[in-house]
């Protein structure tokens, strides 16, 4: 018996078994060849990833510094991160970031994907111009645009006599997450330039052709018809988008630092900060009410998406 | 899925025992490592591991460890610099043999938890000077009498200033916080930015215009011991609070502010150097270890440095001091007698003054000669008198940003929403530590 005649068996199982009950197949095994590629990196995520979070949970109800004597001390760390206002202040940032930004990606990204779809001239060298910052590291990103902000923009903004621009944005504990926001759309702006084209391209012709028999303007072919006809591309885009956000780093580390003051500490930087900071626990008690919030948040993001009848 | 029975549940169990072993042997070689320092002796020969934590200085350490090895055949001294692997090697109960650090908060933690041997007994810790041994002492002893640590090198902050610029505009060294604020004025009314701030990096304000402005008001070391006696129970309102504490020196701070230049706060700690090594500023309120990236930048500069003088009595201005290597042997060594061999030899005035002289320290010894080094030679009489203290957000729990916390002040100016903020933060680390 070949493995292909197995797995031609396998796929057509479902079929023939749906509607009865269950029996017993004499042949049909699942070929071994599907846990070969599913059970090593079962146990390769189990030991590096599945594995550490508990560990991480378990910690979180100790006084571990990381290193010495640990003792159990219960829901305490729990207890203390409610009553912690620089805990919440992060929690805070983070959401507000996080909303600003899918709703500003979206918006940019959907208007270039719009441009690029229509018949421009160069219109291949305009999209490789466009999906340059997809390459470019975050960080490295956000140091060019540190510097930007700091030296190049006031010494612009001093010499056209913009005042408000002529410091910093990153030293304004007001405006420096504009600055995140700003920098964090530019390096995801093509991501989800590259899903909304992709849903334009899956759009027919035909339909926009009706549109224009009926005499239909553009606004009111891309509200009643673009729109509707890639709304799964859209969710797709927020949902990931919003996730990717709500555990932004690396930008924030290049541009501000978390500064000025604690104006842009975002839950991850808190976190983060506990392994060098000898509060370990304190902040594996964060991590785990962080991803309890951001596995109640995906939940209710998969029941909207299976009510649209889109799948991931 | 569930009816295939008995085939797929052996395959299952095999999975489980094959996962088993994967398991195993991915933790076989972490427990292989313990064993592999106990061959430390061979042929008579004692290797001796000595893990130093300033890179920037292997090359000095080289040359000693070969002066010591023909001196003692029977011992060899391997260098490591990288100071990352201490915490590991404890971990896994191989730590170096001789250790140098930074002291502060981090290695005062290592202290209390009996890490390093007693040093009292050796000949070479009579030659430190007592007020130097006090700064590693201050911060707790093991047993409550144990030396757990020699200083090897000690470092001292003040105002660096550009002599050019001061003779230029007949300014002479400030001794009063008066005569401070009447420079600054007439570097102002020259058009010369009187100091270079470098406030996007907040541990440049933290370590400069706070640590000296705090250091001068009040008596640093007393008033942490106060707080930390009082525990969990601190309040703003109370005697040992930080609102009680640090209010007068805050509207100093806002002065030394105000005479920035324009645009510190998007400036970092590499712009600073570079234009404070163009002649862009008069005052630089930075450390030892900004001179030689000044002097990189501009070999021709002429710097000194002197005391920020907080106060208008002369006799109370202090350097802002931190050791910054203090030397160690692990408790728990093999080696120890070949050990304390190598730290009384570290400890020999020709090896210990030497580093001080090229890296801009001061030695720690009680016959130290007095620093001839014109950029930091101000800060001598300071250093002679034991007038200086250990910066106020060196005894900061690392979980307390308290960098972030002064770089805010310095830019809203809100003097008791800071305060009360770093009482905050010390009351909740103290009752989450104290559990």
């Amino acid at each position: 018996m070949t493995t292909t005649s197995l797995a031609a068996e396998a796929a057509l199982s479902p079929r023939t078994d749906s509607g009865g009950t269950p029996t017993v197949r004499s042949k049909g095994r699942i070929d071994p060849t599907y846990y070969w590629m599913v059970v090593p990196v079962l146990a390769l995520f189990a030991f590096f990833i599945t594995l550490p979070a508990l560990v991480g949970v378990f910690f979180s109800l100790t006084n571990y510094a990381g290193y010495g004597d640990w003792k159990f001390i219960g829901l305490s760390n729990y207890v203390n991160i409610f009553k912690d206002p620089a805990v919440l202040q992060s929690y805070i940032f983070t959401f507000v970031f996080a909303l600003t930004t899918t709703v500003v990606v979206n918006v940019v990204a959907l208007a270039i994907a719009l441009g690029l779809n229509a018949k421009i001239k160069w219109r291949t060298g305009i999209r490789t111009v466009f999906f340059i910052p997809m390459v470019l590291s975050a960080l490295i990103v956000s140091f060019v645009f540190n510097y930007l902000f700091s030296n190049t923009l006031p010494v612009l903004a001093e010499r056209f006599g913009v005042t408000p621009l002529a410091t910093s944005i990153l030293a304004n504990e007001n405006l420096a997450w504009l600055a995140i926001v700003l920098v964090t759309v530019w390096q995801a702006a093509p991501g989800a330039t590259i899903i909304y084209l992709a849903g334009l391209q899956s759009v027919p012709a035909e339909v926009y052709e009706a549109a224009d028999l009926d005499g239909a303007g553009s606004f009111r072919q891309f509200l009643s018809l673009t729109l509707p006809l890639i709304l799964g591309y859209l969710v797709i885009n927020v949902i990931l988008g919003f996730k990717g956000f709500l555990g932004t780093y690396e930008i924030i580390v290049g541009l501000t630092g978390g500064g000025p003051g604690m104006a842009t500490q975002s839950v991850a930087m808190r976190i983060f900060s506990g392994f060098t900071g000898g509060d370990y626990s304190y902040q594996m008690a964060n991590a785990v009410i962080y991803f309890l919030i951001t596995l109640l948040i995906s939940v209710i993001q998969l029941r909207l998406i299976q009510r649209r009848g889109v799948s991931l | 899925m569930n009816a295939s029975v008995p085939a797929s549940l052996l395959s299952r169990r095999s999975l489980l025992r094959a996962a088993g072993l994967a398991g195993a042997a991915a933790i076989l070689p972490l427990t292989g490592c313990g064993a592999g320092a106990s061959a430390s002796k061979q042929d008579g020969v004692t290797t001796l591991r000595f893990m130093q934590n300033k890179p920037e200085v292997v090359d000095y350490f080289n040359q000693v460890i070969k002066d010591f090895e023909a001196l003692n055949p029977d011992i060899k001294v391997i260098q490591d610099f990288n100071e990352g692997n201490f915490v590991p090697g404890l971990v896994r109960n191989d730590p170096p043999d001789v250790v140098t650090r930074g002291f502060a908060q981090a290695t005062a933690d290592f202290v209390k938890k009996g890490i390093f041997a007693d040093l009292a007994g050796l000949p070479a810790a009579s030659t430190i000077n007592p007020e130097m041994q006090e700064l590693i002492s201050s911060w707790g002893q093991y047993n409550g009498t144990e030396t757990s640590a020699l200083p090897f090198s000690v470092a001292a902050a003040g105002v660096i200033y550009n002599r050019d610029i001061f003779d230029a505009n007949g300014v002479a060294v400030p001794t009063t916080w008066d005569e401070f604020v009447a420079a600054c004025e007439t570097f102002k009314a020259a058009g010369i930015a009187p100091i270079y701030g470098t406030y996007k990096d907040p541990w440049t304000l933290a370590q400069g215009m706070f640590d000296y402005v705090a250091g001068g008001s009040l008596d640093v070391a007393e008033f942490f011991t106060n707080l930390t006696a009082a525990g969990a129970g601190i309040s703003t309102a109370a005697p040992e609070s930080f609102t009680n504490n640090f209010g007068p020196a805050l509207p100093k701070m806002l002065q030394l502010a105000s005479y920035a230049q324009n645009g510190a706060a998007s400036k970092n700690y590499a712009d600073g150097n570079a234009a404070f090594a163009k002649g862009q500023a008069a005052i630089y309120l930075q450390g030892p270890w900004a001179l030689s990236q000044l002097v990189a930048a501009n070999p021709a500069i002429r710097l000194g440095t002197f005391p920020l003088p907080v106060t208008n009595n002369p006799d109370d201005t202090k350097a802002r001091v931190n050791v910054d290597m203090a030397l160690s042997i692990t408790r728990n060594t093999p080696n120890m007698a070949a050990a304390q061999r190598f730290v009384s030899y570290l400890l020999e005035p020709d090896v210990v003054n030497t580093y001080n002289e090229k890296n801009a320290a001061f030695s720690p010894l009680k016959e130290a000669p007095a620093v001839t080094n014109p950029q930091i030679s101000g800060l001598n009489d300071s250093i002679k008198d034991a007038r200086y203290f250990q910066g106020a957000v060196t005894y900061f729990p690392p979980s307390v940003p308290v960098n972030n916390y002064i770089q805010s002040f310095v830019y809203g100016k809100n003097g008791d929403q800071f305060l009360s903020a770093l009482d905050d933060e010390w009351r909740r680390v103290a009752e989450r530590t104290a559990v």
